[in-house]
């Protein structure tokens, strides 16, 4: 039942105001108050699990009281929710309650000068959790609060008191008695009040003695009508009501403490007290929350389940949006009068209360993707932008054939700024690189670049780029985009470990990169003022267009390729005039669609895309990669070792006969019935006329089979690269 | 949407002591990153740093954005987990609104500096 409320006294809780009226269908069980029992709990406005003794009356607000005994509320979408924030604070001491015994530790610690934040669900900032850090966390109206003390957590949070566990205990018209307490003095009617145990402050009430039985329903069935009690003779005395008080005793409401064990957090107050157990229940509902009875404990205990922790697994009780603060006295007390002796708590972890996914996110952020200085170049040009390699990159710009072609038949230009980049620098750094390269360096002359692996200990490849040497104590590495982080901690990690004397600059956000390739790049640098570019393989300082830049003669789309790196604030300047200058070359921006193509044709590989975390250099049939004569580097002994085991796989070329469509990547390869391997990389080469593949395929007898089958269609493993095998094209 | 400019100045990575002895030129600010490495907000010669290996360069890789201290102290309440120091002017770096931000305190405005790859999420969350 949906129901809008008009408004009364201000200072009401919704619960209270609800209580009101009579034929507000909420508040089956006994009602707390407090925030510790599930009953009042309602869809409020679209959000559920709201404890509506915990939150102010708010006109028009819109209620569905939530159904007893386990079931789910309704979901209900409200569509997008304002972004819930999160406010930090930092101090020296925490308080958390603000009762007689909280106020008072709070005054304490003020009074040595600390700073103290204090936090109380009646003043609106609930704590639904303490983290190691230690971290407090509040919800509050306006958002979460993130509380950090430097020093003691003081938990104050008092005692709850504790709840019927006797058939009948789903009725309305039951209250603990410091709730008929507080509703009597709100002006909430009661009607004719019994009180069963200690009573409540203020109230005129009949005492009924004796040991509470059941509670019976009046004329509405879901309301009590009458309390049964037992007297010591084992007489049943029904008393009618229209209320019942329930004084049954305390237990500590220690949650908060049970939850930040070994961190500096000290209990002060009722959360202190004893827990008090209560009778074992025979009958009714224990655990409202799960639903679970006391018929439901008996049966998990009959069948071996005679822990806490367990019984709690096996029934659920405890795990509902009260976290047990109703049920766990009453199966203490249950598991104790089987002959076990009274068993603790048990575990508490963070949250105590149900939260919004809002409230979860506070603070948080989506993942910040970086963009390189041409993002917004790309997009004027109409580039379609995906997330890879950790960037944002254009993916295409409406035409990949002809993105394509502009790099095989005349000149294009690729953002490739996105690169790992990084100088060392130092007396250590040709000693640090020999370490970290299974090939050698020292015969790299300055001026000179080369295409490198990098391996890991077990001799593994984990990424791949360039080392280009500066001058004798200076070199400049590139890593692949998506692995520069890795291979940055990989090389510093590595400088540490050898103690090498070298200083190592990050340049991958500082420094834009700009591959300028296809037949006429050289004519294009020349008109940008560079009619003597590097040879194949060397690199050179030089003014492009205006801009300083280091032009590193490399090649990945398999044409004459000049990579431009600059200033990063430079970037939109050197590609519109690269663009400018080639406009009659028929130049135009080739994106990661049309690159891989380029890129698979020459049959280079993408570490991380057709590598594995096993891809060793003789797998990937790149032992070309690797100089065993060289004495020491990282993965030089695997590398000896696993040569000396038969090869089991290794990455192949494969092409299709003209016509068939190139297969997805991830499509098995197989060997006749025999799974064979798996496609990494796939393509239709346009130059080729067919699809062509990059893949892993078994050896079979010590053998890699010559046809196989991928998709249903026949497949051919070929020699790479498809395109240029002599390398001339790149050459130039 | 809040303006984050390029920053232009010079990075620099040499031995620590280099930097502890260098002088910046007057006006700049030297945003120590790490012992070894500095960012200094103008151009610096090579020759500052008593370093014959230091690798100094022209750094535009950075972006900032001035924030007034009210806006700013709301902006990190919100979107800082970690403590932030009380003394002016200081220094300090971590993440901030799930970026890697570099923030320098004056007395009555804050830098908040950011690799410049996201200096459009900074806008997008200052605002």
């Amino acid at each position: 039942m949906m129901a809008e409320f008009g408004g009364q006294m201000a200072a009401d809780s919704l619960l209270t105001h609800l209580l009101r009226d009579p034929n507000v269908p909420i508040g089956g069980g006994c009602l707390c108050l407090a925030g510790d029992c599930p009953h009042c709990l309602a869809t409020v406005d679209g959000v559920s699990y709201v404890r509506t003794c915990q939150v102010a009356f708010r006109e028009g607000a819109a209620v569905i009281p939530h159904a007893a005994n386990g079931q789910l509320p309704p979901l209900e979408s409200r569509g997008e929710r304002p972004r819930v924030s999160a406010r930090t604070t930092h101090c020296d001491i925490v308080v958390i309650g603000q009762g007689p015994a909280g106020r008072a530790a709070a005054a304490e610690a003020r009074a040595t000068g600390a700073h103290v934040v204090t936090l109380d669900a009646r003043d609106g900032q609930e704590v639904i959790g303490i983290y190691p850090g230690p971290l407090v966390v509040a919800r509050a109206e306006d958002g979460m609060r993130h509380v950090y003390p430097r020093g003691e957590i003081v938990v104050a949070t008092g005692a709850s008191e504790i709840q019927p566990a006797v058939s009948g205990n789903q009725l309305r018209g039951l209250v603990t008695a410091r709730a008929a307490a507080e509703l009597a003095a709100a002006g909430v009617p009661l009607g004719r009040v019994v009180a069963v145990g200690t009573p409540p402050d203020g109230i005129v009430c009949e005492r009924a003695s004796g040991t509470l039985l059941r509670f019976e329903p009046s004329s509405d069935p879901a309301r009590v009508g009458a309390v049964v009690m037992r007297d010591a003779d084992g007489a049943e005395t029904r008393w009618s009501c229209e209320t019942v008080s329930l004084g049954l005793g305390l237990t500590p409401r220690d949650a908060l403490l049970r939850m930040a064990r070994g961190m500096n957090v000290r209990g002060v107050g009722d959360v202190l007290v004893p827990a008090h157990v209560p009778p074992c229940p025979v009958d009714g509902t224990v655990c409202p929350c799960a639903g679970v009875t006391v018929a439901d404990l008996a049966s998990v205990h009959a069948r071996g389940f005679h822990e806490l922790e367990l019984v709690k697994r096996a029934t659920l009780a405890g795990t509902g949006p009260c976290q047990g603060a109703t049920c766990v006295p009453h199966i203490r007390a249950f598991l104790a009068a089987q002959g076990a002796a009274l068993q603790p708590p048990f575990t508490a972890r963070p949250v105590t209360r149900q939260l919004t996914i809002g409230e979860v996110a506070a603070g948080a952020h989506p993942a910040a993707t970086p963009r390189t200085t041409l993002h917004e170049e790309h997009l004027g040009l109409g580039a379609t932008m995906e997330r890879l390699g950790g960037w944002w990159r254009p993916w295409h710009y409406g035409n990949v054939e002809a993105e394509y072609a502009a790099v095989r038949h005349g000149v294009s230009i690729c953002d490739v700024s996105t690169l790992g980049k990084m100088q060392v620098s130092g007396p250590g750094a040709l000693a640090l690189l020999e370490h970290l390269y299974p090939v050698p360096i020292a015969t790299l002359a300055p001026g000179r670049a080369r295409y490198v692996f990098m391996l890991d200990e077990r001799g593994y490849v984990i990424d791949d780029g360039m080392v280009a040497r500066e001058s004798e104590t200076r070199f400049t590495l590139t890593f692949t985009s998506g692995g520069a982080t890795f291979a940055e901690m990989w090389v510093r990690d590595w400088a540490e470990s050898l103690d090498a004397d070298v200083r190592l600059m990050n340049q991958t956000f500082s420094l834009g990169a700009i591959n300028v390739t296809g037949p006429q790049a050289a004519t294009l640098l020349a008109r940008a003022g560079v009619p003597a570019p590097p040879a194949f393989l060397r690199h050179g300082q030089a003014d492009v267009a205006g801009v300083p830049c280091r032009i590193y003669r490399l090649s990945f789309t398999g044409e004459v390729s000049f990579e431009l790196h600059h200033a990063a604030a430079d970037s939109v300047k050197l590609w519109r005039a690269l663009l400018l200058l080639g406009q009659d070359l028929g130049i135009r921006p080739h994106g990661l669609e049309a690159l891989l193509k380029l890129r698979l044709e020459k049959g280079h590989l993408i570490v991380g895309q057709d590598t594995d975390f096993d891809s060793s250099l003789r797998r990937l049939g790149c032992e070309w990669g690797v100089r065993l004569d060289k004495p020491a580097f990282i993965g030089r002994q695997a590398v000896l070792r696993t040569n000396r085991l038969p090869l089991d796989r290794q990455l192949c070329g494969f092409e299709m006969a003209v016509g068939f469509q190139a297969p997805a990547e991830g499509a098995t390869i197989w060997d006749g019935e025999d799974l064979a391997g798996v496609v990494t990389s796939t393509t239709w080469s346009p130059t080729l006329g067919k699809s062509i593949m990059l893949g892993w395929l078994r050896l079979k007898d010590g053998q890699l089979p010559t046809e196989v089958t991928i998709n249903g269609r026949s497949a051919r493993r070929v020699a790479t690269p498809f395109y240029d095998p002599e390398g001339r094209r790149a050459r130039g | 949407m809040r303006v984050v400019e390029r920053l232009n100045g010079t990075r620099i990575v040499a031995m620590p002591a280099a930097i502890n002895t260098a002088t910046w030129p007057k006006g700049a600010l030297a945003f120590r990153l790490a012992p070894d490495e500095v960012l200094v907000t103008t151009t610096v010669a090579a020759s500052v740093v008593d370093d014959a290996h230091a690798i100094v360069e022209r750094e535009t890789g950075f972006s900032a954005a001035w924030v007034d201290n009210a806006e700013a102290m709301d902006f990190l309440e919100r979107e800082c987990d970690w403590e932030l120091p009380r003394e002016r002017p200081a220094f300090a770096q971590g993440m901030v609104a799930g970026l890697p931000l570099k923030l320098w305190f004056e007395q009555d405005r804050v830098l908040m500096v950011v690799a410049s790859p996201y200096a459009a999420d900074l806008a997008e969350r200052l605002r």
